[in-house]
């Protein structure tokens, strides 16, 4: 069997169903049995101006990030198209619009721009859209179809999806097919000149394909999240959609609130009656969380944050990627304010965190953020959920008869420094909660000793969180013992992180890499066991200062190397293999 | 600072990327674009007989890797037709809408298949080979063993002949005025020709005999895919047939350019035509002798080669004439088989 890998790039403009269309080749050729990653970019603009780009890599065997070179580029789009042409590997297609409607300068047409190596291949896309469906609008749909019938890809699974996405739009799914099968024909009868080919998918691979923002809804759902209050903000706001879609079907209920601030002060609520409560936001919104965080912290509540960063400060860059939110999640807000702060790597990573997040929030009597990012937010990946849900229905501490009655001390120091809870309306509980220091009993209290024992109550409480059950806290790929670069990585850059190694590795590079998913508590003593493993530490990631590096070096006390971006865009795997390759050999030149 | 000057050349064979090698060598702050309607980079057109022998990778076939344009700083539009050229205004109009201004232009587009009108109608059932893809066409509807029809014979197609026969294939010739294109053979010497097709394996047919070719159709059940019906009532049968009439210039999108034009673009020996910006270059001109007054094709690979470098040099300030390089006698070897130099590439 050929082994597949095949990143396809679709460029276009807001509103010509670029996303669209990159969003029915994913999901069809998920659905025939291949694995995906997919990440789309789009403007801020919501329509008519800004440039698309749906990339989708397309493999039967696990990959961990997109390529840095596309196989198939398809231009919807001159002006956007053209600087994408260069991103297109020797001997890949380059499939554009044949013809302009209107007179175009020197050097407008895609075609001027098409590189010696790349294959072109000219398409009347909007003359057979106009053709079969009378309008230019499912031009998508041809390129679709192309790209199927140029690659003898099953018209099969296109059909399905065209169908199910259209099946409530009266003869849009058949006008779509019609322009999907006016591609696919001219696409079949194509003389193929590129090298890029689709091997079967071999296995059928039973996968869902899910971006990171549903599969923490997912995630949600099969935790059993009672109630959700969010206040829309991107890259998060799909969270709250996918949830408002699916929790009144279960009988459960979501709030959009005014602002982030009552969304936070309602979640927290929400978590000290019992429920399994949750909010969404970005960066901006997490900002305006922080002083509120500080109470679920003070008054030990459950809830859980996911926090899809963006880049900033302020209003920033709110379409492009970052990971430049770790500081805030980590220190944000006043006072000594521990809290659990883990960040998934992949997709099937948002779902488990989002899960066992509600569990730590429960068990631990605390805030837990789940750190994602845009990229990881959006990018979809075939992933192989569990049928039955794996978390737990409830995490509270048990909770005895004899701990209940009058005296009943709700923040009680015990040996795990969590304290049964009582909740709202249960018999013998009751208790006062408050933001201010308090004594076992919740009552205000501003004794020195109290103080200082409340404070080691909330902070040590967190480290058992370090060896949760069933919860990833960090992970070693690669060589084992000794290896000439080791790469830290965290959140949704990881990816590239480990495709940079595997390409180091085959380069005769000792190479390994580590994930830490448990940014807070950290686990110190395994990254710096990995850390003492390595001639030299790499530590990549999406944000100006090196945070996650500074968190290292804080924790560790041992020396990393930085390697920080902030273009908006993911990290790429070449890069990240050219630090790794300049430190192998600058070890090597050292030793000798 | 001066704008550097743009020279376009339309077509991408030898006569297009000697010419561009050249400028780019005598004038190197210039822009160099070459314009041609494949989507492959130049490829060995006489090399393409290797399909048959199964080489499918057109990669095999490239002369000049992709770095090579990228290091010249030779912009190459491939895919790209040009439908009009503006010799006053000094531009040319691309089919997909785009204008593009130039300097100078050398139109060396070559030549594409000729097809007597009487045959047009039956294109669809023969097999071109033009282009690689016609090539590949051609190689997959035949079987092992299969039984080709040149029609025509011209050099391109005893050059392919030459190559079906050694893989085994049944070649038959339709002898008539085209074959041995562009060798001109005296009348009394045809005879020896045809001898020596056959002793090189060929079957050739007198289709003058016959009354010339009539019509090409499909096969009927029970017999070869393809029938090859002469006036005379009789036909021949084999699995593929393919058309080898000489060529004829490739040049309609020069229609409205200013330039004379008699079958090929009319150009002085220095490759300049009637307009001092435009030159040509090689199947797709005719060169004034002043020998014989009148103008004259050149073809082969060499003569091509060197009228593309002869244009390029003197767009770029040379004032040198045309010299033919190459023989264009056909030959007979001593053991009675033919030798074309248009065969020979280097």
């Amino acid at each position: 069997m050929n082994k597949t890998d095949i990143q396809i790039a679709i460029c276009g403009s807001a509103g010509e169903g670029t996303i669209a269309a990159g969003d029915i080749l994913r999901s069809a050729l998920a659905g025939a049995g291949y694995r995906i990653i997919a990440f789309d970019a789009y403007p801020a603009e919501i329509r008519g101006f800004g440039k698309c780009v749906a990339r989708l890599r397309v493999t039967t065997e696990q990959a961990y990030s997109l390529k840095e070179k596309s196989d198939v580029l398809v231009c919807l789009n001159d002006d956007h198209g053209i600087p994408h042409i260069g991103e297109v590997r020797d001997y890949g297609a380059v499939i554009y619009e044949e013809k302009s409607i209107v007179p175009l300068a020197e050097g407008a047409h895609v075609s001027a721009h098409i590189l010696p190596g790349q294959v072109p291949y000219p398409v009347p896309i909007r003359e057979l859209s106009e053709r079969t469906t009378g309008a230019v609008r499912s031009r998508n749909m041809v390129v679709v179809g192309y790209i199927a019938g140029l690659f003898g890809l099953s018209r099969e699974p296109f059909y399905k999806i065209v169908d199910a996405k259209f099946k409530n739009k009266g003869s849009v799914a058949v006008q779509n097919r019609k322009a999907f099968d006016a591609g696919y024909d001219l696409g079949a009868a194509t003389f193929k000149l590129d090298d890029v080919q689709f091997g079967a998918p071999g296995e059928m691979f039973h996968a869902t394909m899910l971006n990171g923002n549903a599969a923490v809804a997912r995630g949600c759902l099969d935790a059993g999240i009672d109630t959700f209050f969010g206040y829309p903000i991107t890259p998060a706001t799909t969270i709250m959609e996918k949830l408002a879609s699916e929790m009144p079907k279960r009988g459960k209920r979501l709030l959009q609130t005014e602002d982030e601030i009552a969304a936070i002060a309602t979640t927290i609520g929400a978590g000290y009656t019992g429920a399994r409560a949750a909010t969404a936001t970005s960066g901006p919104g997490l900002a305006l969380m922080s002083e509120m965080l500080g109470l679920g912290v003070m008054a030990e509540v459950p809830s859980v944050v996911f926090v899809s960063q963006r880049g900033g400060p302020a209003t920033g860059i709110p379409t492009k990627t970052e990971q430049a939110d770790l500081n805030i999640a980590l220190h944000g807000g006043h006072g000594d304010a521990p809290r659990i702060v883990i960040a998934p790597t992949n997709v099937d990573g948002c779902y488990r965190c989002a899960g066992k997040a509600f569990e730590m929030a429960e068990r631990y009597q605390t805030p837990v953020i789940v750190l994602l990012d845009l990229y990881l937010s959006n990018r979809y990946e075939t992933v192989a959920l569990p049928a039955k849900s794996p978390f737990e229905a409830d995490s509270d501490k048990p909770l005895a008869k004899q701990d209940l009655g009058a005296g009943y001390k709700r923040f009680a120091y015990t040996d795990d420094h969590v304290s049964p809870r009582a909740l709202p309306g249960m018999a013998g509980g009751m208790h006062v909660v408050t933001g201010l220091e308090h004594n076992e009993l919740g009552r205000v209290n501003e004794q020195p000793d109290v103080h200082e024992a409340m404070s080691r109550k909330r902070h040590e409480k967190l480290k058992a969180a370090l060896s949760h059950p069933d919860f990833t806290v960090y992970k070693r790929f690669g060589d084992e013992g000794q290896v000439d670069v080791g790469i830290l990585g965290w959140g949704s850059s990881f990816g590239e992180c480990l495709e940079a190694m595997f390409l180091a590795r085959r380069e005769g590079i000792r190479c390994a890499a580590l994930k830490v998913v448990m940014l807070s508590p950290f686990p110190v003593d395994a990254v710096t066991a990995f850390l003492d493993d390595c001639g030299a530490v790499l530590v990549p990631e999406l944000n100006y200062q090196g945070q996650f590096a500074q968190l290292v070096q804080a924790e560790t006390c041992r020396p990393v190397h930085r390697y920080n971006r902030v273009t908006g865009t993911p990290l790429r795997v070449e890069d990240i293999y050219a630090e790794v390759r300049r430190l192998a050999l600058a070890a090597t030149r050292k030793a000798a | 600072m001066s704008t550097p000057r743009h020279h376009v050349v339309i077509g991408s064979g030898v006569a297009g990327n000697q010419a561009a090698e050249t400028l780019r060598q005598r004038d190197p702050e210039s822009r160099v674009t070459m314009i041609t309607v494949s989507k492959l980079p130049f490829f060995n057109r006489y090399d393409l007989p290797r399909v048959f022998r199964g080489e499918r990778d057109w990669r095999k076939f490239v002369i000049y890797p992709a770095e090579y344009y990228l290091d010249n700083r030779i912009a190459l539009r491939r895919a790209t037709k040009v439908v009009n050229v503006d010799g006053a205004r000094r531009t040319l109009t691309l089919e997909h809408n785009e204008t593009v201004r130039f300097d100078t232009l050398l139109v060396a587009s070559g030549a594409s298949a000729y097809m007597p009108a009487e045959l047009a109608e039956y294109q669809p059932l023969m097999h071109g080979f033009g282009a690689f893809r016609d090539a590949i066409a051609a190689a997959d509807a035949l079987p092992k063993d299969g039984h080709v029809i040149l029609m025509g014979g011209d050099t391109i197609g005893l050059d392919l002949g030459r190559t079906l026969l050694d893989v085994g294939y049944r070649v038959t010739v339709i002898a008539e005025k085209h074959t041995f294109w562009p060798h001109e053979i005296k009348a009394e010497e045809r005879p020896l020709y045809i001898e020596a097709l056959a002793k090189m394996g060929f079957e050739v047919i007198d289709g003058h005999a016959r009354g010339e070719i009539a019509a090409v159709r499909a096969g009927a059940p029970g017999l070869a895919p393809r029938r090859v019906v002469f006036h005379d009532g009789s036909e021949i049968h084999g699995d593929i047939v393919m058309p080898f009439f000489g060529v004829a210039p490739a040049l309609d999108f020069m229609l409205g350019s200013g330039v004379d034009i008699e079958r090929g673009l009319l150009v002085q020996p220095s490759l300049r035509t009637t307009n001092e910006a435009i030159y040509a270059a090689g199947d797709v001109c005719q060169i004034w002798s002043d020998a014989d007054k009148r103008y004259h094709f050149y073809h082969g690979w060499k003569n091509v080669r060197a009228m593309g470098e002869l244009a390029a040099r003197n767009i770029t300030g040379a004032d040198e004439p045309w010299v033919p390089i190459q023989d264009e006698s056909l030959q007979l070897s001593a053991d009675g088989r033919i030798r074309s130099p248009f065969w020979e590439y280097a």
